[in-house]
């Protein structure tokens, strides 16, 4: 039974690695901007749609250009909508970035057609590991590796840049970071671009699994939900840890009550709520109490 | 004392020439009214989702009956028609959407249910409106079983029928079976048809899994199978979510290790996984590249190919003839009367001699042939991916047996 459990154990926290990828965008939006964007899933399948393209058109090392033309689509949003809404009450934000995410569904499906894209990982990624009980495939160990490099080096980004510490200060007090003389709408054009690319990259990541499809954001965007607020609203620490124990809750579930699975994660969330209400690592923020 | 008689506004004679005038003139006017009122477009609701992992399949489903309107010349009984296209949200909301239909934009009959779950409900909602409603897709057995009733028709075979002509061409693989089917309705029938086979066969269930709609992720459920080591796996996992699999059962090298077998798959399902995942062998209703389609199906394909620039899908074929059978119906019926609908239907008949179909009286099943298809070895084609293994059952007069009695599957209609 051990092995059975070790096996899943290791399985779980693949899937929660690319959840965390998938949250951690929407935490920094949300930490940052205090924007809820319920189009987060979108840009994930936007992301799955780009690399598709550009596979087709340019090959594998094109891939990379796909999260950054998530993130020029992002920064649009933010510059022409997102901008509006700053100041505005928290259940605009939500109508409004959801009538985004039905626009960009609804383009993708006028553009590629409701039919799934067949897409398979890299030849080089094919391949299984098995470590004991242990199977592991290629592919899903080089996204566990990469989505780990994509975390460090955010959060290096976060502590040890100018950008980074103007970030964390515009947070918390964007007033006074714009008495000082930054030009905070830029930085925040910048957080909500960089926000939608992580979530590119996720897709990325996802599509050789996913089916691509342009309703594919919908198994996205709840797990995310999920994730930020376990880990709490805007932590960034909180979504790593929320979204590597939510992979495992998930694949447990599946080894003893298959049925259960999807539902699992919202009582699992349910409960760390009542012990924790707001969430593993949240923080009381002024600006939203 | 002079009583002042009031004027009157209109005298005799004048009224008389304005009756002369107005009868003239509605005289002239008459065959232009009553041209206009034959004008008027019949309308036909179309109840088909169009967001959500099933979206794939229902645009097949929408092209199909949209390319049998234009067949039919864009009339029905030598008026315009038209179609009306609302969503199936959900269960609930596919019943508001049919009553949207039916009470605002005043179609005569419905065509859709894209999902089990949504066309038991929608199902329900025809009987209470008394609207003929003609179930292009979802194949849970209840719709027509249980839960049959004289407005509705279905076009898929019943997942029980299925399972019976399925049966001969698994049984091969081995008696250890896995279930991975999908927690509602359709993946639920699957799972109970198929175990009651096995069953009778002298067979084991070494692991049963109820799938939740929309799993993104599949590598434990891969585990577990790896490590019950069945003969077979028997899929009921729809759409979206069997291209998933497929995809990730692939990734995890179990490609060819174990037989994956399912019914009713979709071409579009398919389609999705690309060449590499590709592989099992499945039910189907048409193939678009099987060798024995009649002409007039070949015909169907063509125009597709040529309309939308990609080849048919089994369920373009389904919108196809689900909506081709209603409008040849009403034709027949020279009525949009629910009654004279439902009288043209049960006596519809449609195909070849050798593959026919129709609308059968006791239940309004469709009983017509089902193909059982494999994945090539090596796809070469994308789009080409299956051999056509046997069409089920070999004798068109064996259908009726095939598919049993209305009454066998609980349908008792009134």
């Amino acid at each position: 039974m051990l092995d059975v459990l070790l096996s899943q154990v290791a399985a779980g926290l693949v899937l929660g690695g690319l959840y965390v990828m998938i949250a951690i965008g929407l935490s920094i939006i949300f930490g940052l901007l205090g924007i809820v964007n319920f189009a987060h899933g979108n840009f994930f399948a936007l992301g799955a749609y780009f690399a598709l393209t550009l596979v087709q058109n340019f090959g594998w090392p094109a891939v990379i250009l796909a999260p950054v033309l998530v993130g020029i689509v992002g920064m649009v949003a933010e510059r022409l909508l997102i901008r509006q809404l700053y100041d505005k009450e928290p259940l605009i934000s939500l109508i409004v970035t959801f009538a985004l995410a039905l626009m960009i569904e609804a383009l993708l499906r006028l553009i590629y057609g409701g039919i799934g894209q067949p897409f398979s990982q890299p030849p080089m990624f094919t391949g299984i590991y098995l470590w004991g009980p242990v199977l592991i495939t290629k592919y899903r160990l080089a996204v566990f590796i990469f989505t780990v490099i994509v975390l460090i080096g955010l959060w290096a980004l976060m502590q040890f840049t100018p950008f980074g510490r103007i970030l964390r200060a515009g947070s918390r007090d964007p007033e006074m970071v714009g008495l000082l003389g930054i030009r905070l709408p830029r930085v925040l054009t910048a957080v909500f671009g960089l926000g939608c690319a992580l979530a590119g990259v996720a897709g990325v990541l996802a599509a050789p699994l996913w089916t691509v499809t342009p309703s594919m954001s919908t198994n996205a965007i709840m797990p995310a939900f999920v994730v930020v607020t376990i880990g709490g609203l805007g932590s960034f620490a909180g979504a790593v840890i929320a979204g590597l124990m939510v992979g495992v809750v998930t694949a447990l579930t599946i080894q003893f009550q298959p049925d259960a699975a999807n539902a699992m994660m919202y009582v699992f969330m349910a409960v760390i709520l009542l012990l924790r209400p707001r969430g593993l690592l949240g923080e009381r923020w002024e600006r939203f109490e | 004392m002079l009583v002042r008689r009031p004027a009157k506004l209109v005298t005799r004679r004048q009224a008389l020439l304005g009756a002369a005038t107005f009868g003239a003139v509605g005289q002239l006017g008459m065959p232009y009214i009553a041209n206009a009122a034959a004008a008027e477009p019949i309308k036909i609701g179309l109840l088909l989702a169009k967001t959500g992992d099933i979206a794939a399949q229902a645009e097949y489903l929408a092209n199909g009956s949209y390319l049998a309107l234009e067949e039919h010349g864009n009339t029905i009984m030598g008026r315009p028609a038209e179609l009306v296209w609302y969503d199936e949200p959900s269960p609930q909301g596919s019943q508001q959407n049919m009553q949207k239909l039916v009470q605002e934009a005043k179609v005569c009959a419905v065509l859709g249910g894209s999902l089990s779950s949504n066309a038991l409900a929608e199902q329900a909602t025809a009987a209470q409106l008394k609207i003929p409603f003609v179930c292009n897709n979802a194949a849970a057995t209840a719709i027509t079983g249980a839960n049959c009733n004289r407005y509705t028709f279905r076009l898929n075979t019943p997942v029980a029928v299925q399972a019976t002509m399925f049966a001969p061409y698994i049984m091969g693989y081995g008696k250890k079976w896995y279930f991975l089917t999908a927690a509602f309705a359709f993946g639920q029938d699957i799972a109970k048809s198929f175990k009651e086979l096995l069953t009778r066969a002298g067979g084991t269930i070494v692991g049963d899994d109820s799938v939740p709609l929309n799993t993104p992720d599949y590598s434990s459920f891969i585990l577990k199978i790896r490590q019950a080591k069945p003969d077979m796996i028997l899929g009921g996992v729809p759409a979206g979510d069997l291209s998933t699999f497929l995809k990730q059962w692939n990734e995890m090298g179990m490609k060819g290790k174990i037989p994956i077998c399912e019914i009713a798959i979709g071409d579009t399902d398919i389609w999705s996984v690309g060449p590499d995942a590709a592989t099992g062998l499945y039910t189907s209703l048409w193939w678009y590249q099987n060798p024995n389609n009649p002409p007039d199906e070949q015909k169907f394909a063509a125009q597709y190919l040529k309309k939308y620039n990609k080849p048919a899908a089994d369920k373009a074929w389904m919108g196809w003839v689900a909506a081709k059978s209603l409008f040849e119906s009403i034709d027949a019926a020279k009525s949009t009367e629910p009654d004279a609908i439902i009288k043209a239907m049960e006596d519809w008949k449609g195909g070849t001699a050798e593959s026919p179909y129709s609308w059968r009286k006791g239940d309004h099943q469709m009983l017509l042939k089902n193909l059982v298809v494999e994945v090539k070895p090596k796809i070469t084609d994308k789009w080409d991916y299956f051999d056509v293994k046997g069409m089920v059952p070999k004798d068109a007069a064996d259908l009726d047996k095939v598919f049993g009695a209305p009454t066998d599957a609980g349908c008792h209609m009134t």
